[in-house]
């Protein structure tokens, strides 16, 4: 009591939570569409041509969230300027990444219309490098923040690489009809890494809980506190847990039992993201 | 200092080089605000953001109790994490001094910097100022750096009238802020973080400058305080 401080806004606002989302999924279903053309990726060729095209439109709003949120969206030009840009930030490897992956997306998509597989097999072996860029450049703008509770760990490129595929696999099932053969594989997807991402949100409970102060409050809050319900609930409950456990069951192998499951793994990884950026952030605002 | 130095960007105890920072005794402290006043009024800093401020905190038990004033600014760290997390190198360091700096025409406001500070020393200018065209990009705590290039202490320092805030180059080993450093037991906030910041404080308690449990269960008081500021920040 009688305390008296200057409160401090989040700098990073819950619309970077729908870009990481839009972001990740795009990278992914640009994975599928690619996938489909080798020998053991075959079952996906029905979502090929519309996963590739969900993609670049997923790009492109991504693009305009990101130049949207900064304060000053017509120098997102300056990002480009070779003369002003700095490569210890991973927001210009990221900004250099999006324009490459966006250059290759569309010459994949080119390919994909002229039915040139030797071309389209190229640009998408390429373009899936620069979309596995993608999600982790997002881990890495939260993971060099020393400062930062739950960002700050090396855990994250690789929990968002996890998060892109399950939220892009969601999106392919629904793509996918009523293809079973598709629906089967990317049932296979959805299971593997969502029990990737459920681990990989354990071991990031635990560092955070013994992390320091900051960390431990944060956590508090991240479980208990205000972010309870988005994080546990939705994100790890709702939306990892329970579409892993439906998923297991013999109705999670059916076209209807899919489709919830990728339903609810959408649901959790946006709760994820949002509650991960916003997580990091509440602790410093009373500092 | 050779030897806590890992980065090229560093110049505390580099020869012919300036490295300036602030002591800050907060036995002489008296919370009177005229440092954030002046700093306002030097950059027509805007209302809801400060470059400097004076947050306090009553510590100890009736009857021995007392207000606790803790000044804050930018650290000009030797290792500015803000720096390095900068897409366009709208934030940089001035080798000679130390002091960590804002290009605001290439500034893209993407926050990057703003999250990287472990001191929130950073905030976003608002997008309609009364006197002054710089607007809707990052701002922070110069130390002054155009009262110092001209030999000049920072305002905060030339108006506080208790002495607190103390002013000099590190590497100048008659300066009095050598002899604070050398001689005191001085603190920075958050060392943990790397930074090595440069505003040293003479009789801070860790335990009070760390973040408190408070924040889980905040008083109805400082809720209201913060959705107004919020609300007022957004407007």
């Amino acid at each position: 009591m009688g305390d008296y401080t200057v409160f401090h806004l989040m700098p990073w606002s819950g619309a970077y939570a729908i870009y990481f989302f839009t972001i990740g999924i795009s990278a992914a279903l640009f994975f599928f569409s690619t996938r489909s053309w080798f020998p053991t990726g075959q079952a996906l060729v029905p979502i090929r041509t519309s996963a590739a095209y969900v993609s670049f439109a997923l790009l492109a709003i991504s693009g305009l969230l990101l130049i949207g949120d900064l304060s000053q969206p017509m120098r997102f030009l300056n990002i480009m300027n070779p003369a002003y840009l700095n490569f210890a930030s991973p927001l210009a490897w990221g900004g250099l990444n999006l324009i490459s992956f966006g250059i290759a997306s569309v010459l994949y998509i080119k390919a994909l219309k002229q039915n040139d597989e030797k071309n389209a097999k190229f640009f998408g072996v390429i373009g899936s490098l620069l979309a596995l860029g993608l999600p982790v450049y997002t881990g890495f703008d939260l993971t060099v923040h020393q400062n930062r509770p739950v960002w700050n760990t090396p855990l994250m490129p690789v929990l968002f690489v996890a998060m892109s595929l399950v939220s892009g696999s969601a999106v392919a099932a629904m793509l996918a009809k009523g293809k079973e053969a598709a629906l089967a594989k990317l049932r296979w997807h959805m299971l593997w890494e969502g029990g990737a991402v459920g681990v990989m949100l354990i071991a990031l409970l635990g560092t955070t809980a013994y992390g320091g102060s900051g960390s431990e409050l944060t956590f508090i809050l991240m479980t208990s506190g205000s972010l309870g319900l988005i994080f546990v609930g939705l994100g790890i409950l709702l939306g990892t847990a329970a579409p892993i456990a439906v998923l297991l069951t013999s109705f999670g192998r059916q076209h209807a039992g899919i489709l919830a499951a990728a339903g609810l793994l959408l649901v959790g990884g946006m709760a994820l993201r949002y509650s991960i950026l916003i997580g990091g952030q509440i602790v410093q605002t009373y500092f | 200092m050779s030897e806590l130095r890992i980065s090229s960007i560093e110049t505390r105890g580099v020869p012919g080089k300036k490295r300036y920072a602030m002591v800050i005794d907060l036995r002489r402290c008296i919370g009177c605000m005229a440092c954030q006043v002046a700093c306002k009024a030097e950059f027509d800093v805007p209302l809801g953001v400060f470059r400097t401020w004076v947050p306090y905190k009553v510590v100890g038990k009736y009857p021995t109790v007392r207000k606790m004033f803790m000044p804050r600014l930018c650290n000009h760290c030797d290792d500015p994490p803000c720096v390095r997390s900068c897409p366009v190198e709208a934030t940089y360091k001035v080798e000679d001094g130390g002091f960590v700096l804002q290009r605001y025409e290439r500034c893209i406001g993407c926050k990057a910097c703003m999250a990287s500070c472990p001191y929130n020393a950073r905030f976003m200018l608002p997008r309609h100022r009364s006197y002054t065209n710089i607007t809707s990009v990052v701002d922070k705590c110069t130390f002054c750096h155009h009262r110092v290039s001209q030999g000049m202490v920072p305002a905060c320092v030339q108006t506080c009238v208790g002495r607190s805030r103390i002013f000099g180059d590190l590497n100048d080993p008659g300066s009095e802020v050598s002899y604070l450093v050398n001689t005191l037991p001085t603190q920075v906030l958050r060392p943990e973080e790397g930074t090595k910041p440069h505003v040293f404080y003479i009789g801070a308690d860790r335990n009070h400058t760390e973040i408190g449990r408070t924040i889980y269960d905040p008083s109805d008081v400082m809720n209201a305080e913060r959705v107004m500021f919020e609300k007022n920040q957004r407007s």
